[in-house]
């Protein structure tokens, strides 16, 4: 069958509004495979719910939504989407709380999910070699029988990065993930997040800009539900408009 | 339209009036006279009597009296309106003309006539026209009529005519001609005049007018008999829709009560997400207050009766508020962001407060009075209603009212609205939102309070009066949605009209099964309710 | 038995089945063989009363399942028990045959006295033992199963689940006070006879049935065991933490739930046909929505989310109950009162968790005490409270 489009997501005309307000409006987006994207954009310019739309939480008003190509993912719900390979980091970090660091990566592995198979199914050791591998990438293989409630902030959102490289998807979205991080923290999150993007599709909503510099990657400014710039970061931070209603000068 | 609605207002006034006449004691031995008179001056002699009392009622006996059907039983003197039927011998009381029950006689020898002739007739019904179709007073007029109605008499035919040529008040001229309508059906009038006279009988509309076309329909002839049924059927089919308009008004009714009981746990719902279980106990509480206020009434004030509600309201306000504001601030605050917990927590305290009420006041039904202004019913058009239903509607609704103005105008309000909306981003702006849980939590409260004093009045106060409220109560919740007054409102009154409107066919218990199933798929279509908040913040 | 078997279950539960199991014998034994002055004497009204308690335990440990671990919180899962209950009274009508008052040997005496011609169809059937059985665990995991269908569907959660079951099961008990539903009315079903063949009123088969319960709750308690240590039982407890993310990594909480939900019912539905032939009747009263929160309490009180918990709170706060009504039946509903809401405030673990948590945290600070010596690892992190809500 042949592919709608080669991209690996692809919006077009996006638009969804709650009572009134356009969260998103007219919103047009391209992510070729294996790229990574940095997104910005003031509070409420619509990050958070583009992803939601993009996840299948929110149902847009308008507008085609296309992954992988051909899959138009208006049609599905959370699960679904989740298990065609889009994963999603919140902002607010979110890991199983009461379990340990390496149950929480275990759960997030993909796989069979039937009530039955997770009843009467063992750990292989194909899994175990992946748990410790994504540990070694998020650096918390010496905390695996830490519970999880018991780490630290920034710990937690890189508990909730490994978790979605278990899920072993072709799509992540990424949401703030250096929200509340300290700067060796910041730092170290980049270097994960390069690393990540070297085998998959990446798209990071972050308001700290040295992050983003860090990243090196293209940026699209998003303001009042659409996209105002887009482009190398240069390029998108000399922009006026950019300016005026994000950075400020 | 408009002069029946003023008959009917007229016909429950004169209900009022009535016994102000004459007793019916005092009528029943002038009746018994007839036996003694044995000469026609006797006999005049005792309808002057009769005439004299001025009741309207001596018309029954007058009436029989002029068709020669009024006899006495030789035996005891005692005095009867007599049908005969073939064989069988009917003996009706002389005063109300309804069969007198426990009276017979074996044969028509046992029963002499009271002597009756052509002059005494003539007496009679200028004693009769005199006395109540053209008495002085418009409800003994209006009551004279309807007798005649319904009692479909045709020797009543010229007095009534009579009566109508001086007759000014239109009111009362309507009310003639129903009754004229009504006589001439059994008269030896022509077949064109009785359809007339049907026709306008089937205009009344009303549950006698049916009677009377009821049982005059076997014995009408075919012609007759075809607008008789058409009659009937139109008859039935408007008092169909006056059943309607009575189960909209018993709907309206029973969803003012599902409002006064929600409407408080709306809000703190709404505002703090949190099930107060306790809800229905604080409905309570209020009711055991309006007990309490008419206690210390009846010992020390009697005269005050009439304004106990009026006083326990600002009472039941502040004992079921002070309450719900010990609970937030002894137990509810400490279990913020655990609804579960929070449900359980304010459990327990409702199984405390009504074992409390028990120990108290024992676990029997108190006694709560209406006042003399919600006692009683009226009737508008062919719909009963009640006094006490009646106020309970418009207290919901002043309730519903006052809650809508404090939400939209005050500063509390405001408060109260930014928290349901976003509690995080209004405690960010600067609201005090402790604050604003522990007054809403005591306004929720007070306003159930307030809701037991009007449910006082038509539910059995005892410790249990509240655990019956809370599923209703949260059903509405749920079903308006939550956040919006407005959803309250409409949740309550569509419940409340489904019940009412179920009740008939599926009974009350199976009724109420089906709203629940009805609910539950309801939250399917619309999980957050009828009018639910939308956007990013109020997912979490 | 492998130690990894009794490492999994956890030692303190494996052993506290084990003592469940010796009263299935020792409480039999004591009852019937050992002599009324013997110290190990067990008098018959307490077998009785211990018999109820373990049906009552086996109720909290299914509820437990969803509140504790899957965080449903049902205050109707006495509608679960009373129909198991009503199922196996069923079976009991249909088995005292002709000795009823009016002696017909299919009607039960209820039907005859409403002038019932015959068996309405939902009765067909339950004079098999076999037969009642499979309705003991189809009838409440089917209304379970439609029930949480529809709700967990459209993500129905929290208060507003734990209202529209306590709906559910207020509109069964409306349902079960009609005559003509066909389940005797507000008398229910009773007098019955005979269990299997064995006379209900003999203290051999009472023992035998309390044997069964105990039996029964030990069976219960390692099924629960086993699934909350199984990669699902994992999987619920995440769901109850944070059901968005298990919704984001592909999985489908309301089976989850569903799962659960509906084997939890299905357990109730055991407890409850346990509980009606040692009690000998059933009426619409279990369905009462004030039954169903009080079983909260009892896990809340030994502690939710542990295995043990239930168990221990259901045999304290009722034997508590059965204590205070004998001595100051007023003031009952004070202490139970009283009981929501201190263990909300000062012992939301409950006891087994709260004594749980004792113990974890001296082991931890013995092996602390041991780290001392070796240097300290530096990078474990201070803990960070979750941001609120």
């Amino acid at each position: 069958m042949k592919k709608l489009t080669s991209s690996m997501l692809y919006l077009d005309d996006v638009s969804v509004a709650f009572d009134g307000f356009k969260a998103i409006n007219s919103l047009s987006l391209v992510l070729e495979p294996g790229e990574m994207r940095a997104i910005i954009g003031p509070n409420g310019a619509g990050k958070t719910t583009m992803m939601d739309i993009i996840t299948g939480k929110t149902r847009p008003d308008r507008g085609s939504v296309y992954f992988d190509g051909d899959v138009d993912l208006t049609r599905f719900d959370e699960s679904a989407i989740a298990t065609m390979g889009i994963g999603r980091k919140f902002q607010k970090p979110t890991v199983f709380e009461s379990h340990s660091v390496e149950d929480n990566i275990l759960l997030s592995m993909s796989g069979d999910q039937t009530i039955s198979s997770l009843l009467f199914g063992r750990k292989s050791i194909g899994e175990k070699q992946r748990i410790d591998e994504i540990l070694a990438t998020i650096r918390l293989d010496g905390l695996r029988h830490e519970q999880a409630e018991n780490l630290s902030h920034g710990q937690k959102q890189w508990l909730e990065i490994g978790m979605l490289l278990a899920q072993n998807p072709k799509l992540l979205l990424i949401d703030e993930p250096v929200a509340g991080m300290t700067d060796a923290e910041t730092v170290e999150t980049a270097r994960l997040l390069r690393e990540i993007a070297k085998t998959h599709a990446v798209i990071v909503v972050e308001h700290d800009m040295d992050f983003v510099r860090d990243l090196d990657v293209k940026v699209t400014c998003l303001h009042e539900g659409s996209v105002l710039a887009e482009g190398p970061l240069e390029h998108v931070s000399a922009n006026e408009e950019v300016i005026d209603v994000y950075l400020g000068r | 339209m408009f002069v029946r609605l003023v008959t009917a207002i007229l016909m429950i006034v004169a209900v009022f009036v009535s016994p102000l006449l004459a007793q019916e004691n005092a009528l029943r031995p002038i009746i018994g006279e007839f036996a003694a008179a044995k000469k026609f001056s006797a006999v005049a002699l005792v309808i002057d009597r009769l005439a004299a009392t001025g009741d309207p009622r001596v018309a029954v006996p007058l009436r029989a009296l002029s068709a020669g059907k009024l006899k006495f039983r030789k035996s005891d003197n005692a005095v009867f309106i007599v049908e005969q039927s073939g064989d069988q011998i009917i003996l009706n009381d002389p005063l109300t003309g309804k069969p007198a029950s426990g009276e017979s006689v074996a044969s028509t020898s046992d029963l002499k006539k009271v002597k009756i002739k052509n002059s005494l007739r003539r007496k009679i019904d200028t004693a009769l026209s005199g006395l109540t179709l053209k008495s002085k007073s418009t409800v003994v007029r209006l009551q004279a009529a309807q007798t005649i109605f319904a009692a479909s008499d045709a020797s009543a035919l010229t007095a009534l005519d009579a009566a109508l040529e001086s007759e000014k008040d239109p009111v009362v001229r309507e009310a003639f001609l129903d009754a004229r309508a009504s006589a001439l059906l059994t008269s030896s009038a022509d077949t064109a005049e009785k359809i007339k006279a049907v026709n306008r009988i089937t205009a009344r509309g009303d549950q006698p007018a049916l009677a009377l076309l009821s049982t005059l329909q076997t014995s009408a002839p075919a012609e007759l008999k075809l607008a008789i049924d058409e009659g009937i059927d139109e008859i039935k089919a408007g008092l169909q829709l006056w059943s309607s308009a009575q189960n909209i008004w018993y709907g309206i009714s029973l969803g003012s009560v599902l409002l006064l009981a929600a409407i408080g746990l709306a809000i703190t719902f709404g505002v703090m997400g949190v099930i107060n279980m306790a809800h229905g106990e604080m409905v309570m509480l209020g009711a055991y207050t309006t007990f309490v206020v008419q206690e210390a009434i009846r010992t020390s004030a009697p005269a005050l009766f009439d304004y106990s509600l009026l006083i326990a309201l600002p009472l039941a306000f502040l004992v079921s508020a002070t309450v719900g504001l010990l609970m937030e601030r002894g137990l509810i605050r400490h279990l913020y962001g655990r609804p579960l917990e929070t449900l359980l927590a304010t459990w327990g305290v409702s199984l405390i407060l009504q074992q409390t009420i028990r120990t108290i006041f024992g676990p029997t039904n108190r006694e709560v009075g209406n006042p003399s202004w919600m006692s009683g019913a009226f009737e508008l058009g062919q719909m009963s209603i009640t006094w006490n239903r009646l106020w309970i509607v418009v207290f919901a609704f002043a309730v519903f009212a006052v809650l809508y103005f404090i939400l939209n105008r005050s500063a509390l309000g405001l408060d109260m609205r930014a928290v349901t909306q976003n509690r995080r981003m209004a405690a960010a702006m600067g609201i005090r939102t402790p604050w604003v849980d522990a007054m809403t939590f005591a306004l929720g409260s007070g306003i159930a309070g307030v809701a037991g004093v009007a449910l006082s009045q038509i539910d059995n106060v005892s410790p249990n009066l509240g655990q019956s409220y809370i599923i209703d109560s949260f059903l509405v919740v749920v079903f308006g949605g939550v956040g919006n007054l407005w959803g309250t409102l409409v949740g309550a009154m569509s419940l409340g009209i489904v019940n009412k409107f179920l009740e008939p066919y599926a009974g009350a218990v199976l009724g109420k099964i089906f709203i629940l199933v009805l609910i539950i798929l309801f939250i399917q279509k619309r999980p957050r309710g009828l009018f639910a908040l939308k956007g990013r913040a109020v997912e979490s | 038995m492998n130690t990894g078997f009794i490492r999994t279950i956890g030692r303190v539960n494996f052993i506290a089945i084990l003592i469940i199991l010796a009263l299935a014998v020792a409480v039999p034994y004591g009852n019937l063989v050992a002599p009324p002055t013997s110290l190990v004497y067990v008098p018959d009204y307490m077998v009785a009363l211990l018999g109820k308690f373990l049906t009552y335990a086996m109720l909290a440990v299914s509820l437990n399942l969803v509140w504790g671990y899957g965080g449903i919180l049902s205050l109707g899962h006495g509608a679960f028990f009373a129909l198991g209950g009503y199922v196996m009274g069923m079976y009991l009508m249909r088995q005292i045959g002709d000795r009823g008052v009016y002696s017909n040997p299919i009607l039960p005496d209820f039907m005859v006295f409403l002038n019932w011609k015959e068996l309405p169809w939902f009765w067909w059937g339950f004079d098999q033992f076999w037969f009642a059985a499979l309705m003991i665990v189809l009838v409440p995991g089917l209304l379970a199963f439609v029930f949480g269908w529809f709700a967990f569907r459209s993500r129905v959660s929290g208060v507003y689940l734990s209202i529209i079951t306590q709906a559910m099961t207020y509109a069964l008990l409306l349902a079960f006070f009609r005559n003509d539903m066909g389940f005797g009315g507000n008398n229910g079903l009773t007098d019955f006879k005979d269990i299997l063949g064995f006379n209900l009123q003999s203290q051999e088969t009472r023992a035998t049935l309390f044997a069964l319960s105990a039996v029964f709750l030990a069976g219960f308690l390692l099924l629960v065991a086993w699934i909350t240590t199984s990669r699902y039982g994992k999987l619920l407890v995440a769901t109850r933490d944070a059901e968005s993310r298990t919704r984001f990594l592909g999985y489908r909480p309301e089976r989850v739930k569903l799962f659960v939900w509906t084997l939890s019912a299905m357990m109730a539905g055991i407890a409850g046909a346990l509980y009606v032939p040692q009690i000998g009747i059933i009426n619409p009263g279990e369905f009462a929505p004030a039954n169903s929160i009080e079983v909260v309490i009892w896990a809340a009180v030994g502690g939710r989310g542990t295995i043990l918990g239930p168990v221990v709170g259901a045999f304290l706060v009722n034997g508590g109950k059965s204590w205070f009504t004998g001595l100051f039946p007023e003031f009952w509903l004070f202490v139970l009162g009283a009981l929501f809401v201190l263990t909300t405030l000062y012992l939301p673990k409950g006891i087994i968790g709260t004594v749980k948590g004792f113990w974890q945290a001296r082991n931890a600070r013995k092996q602390s005490q041991k780290d001392a010596d070796v240097p300290k690892d530096t990078s474990r992190p201070a803990t960070v409270e979750a941001p609120a809500e």
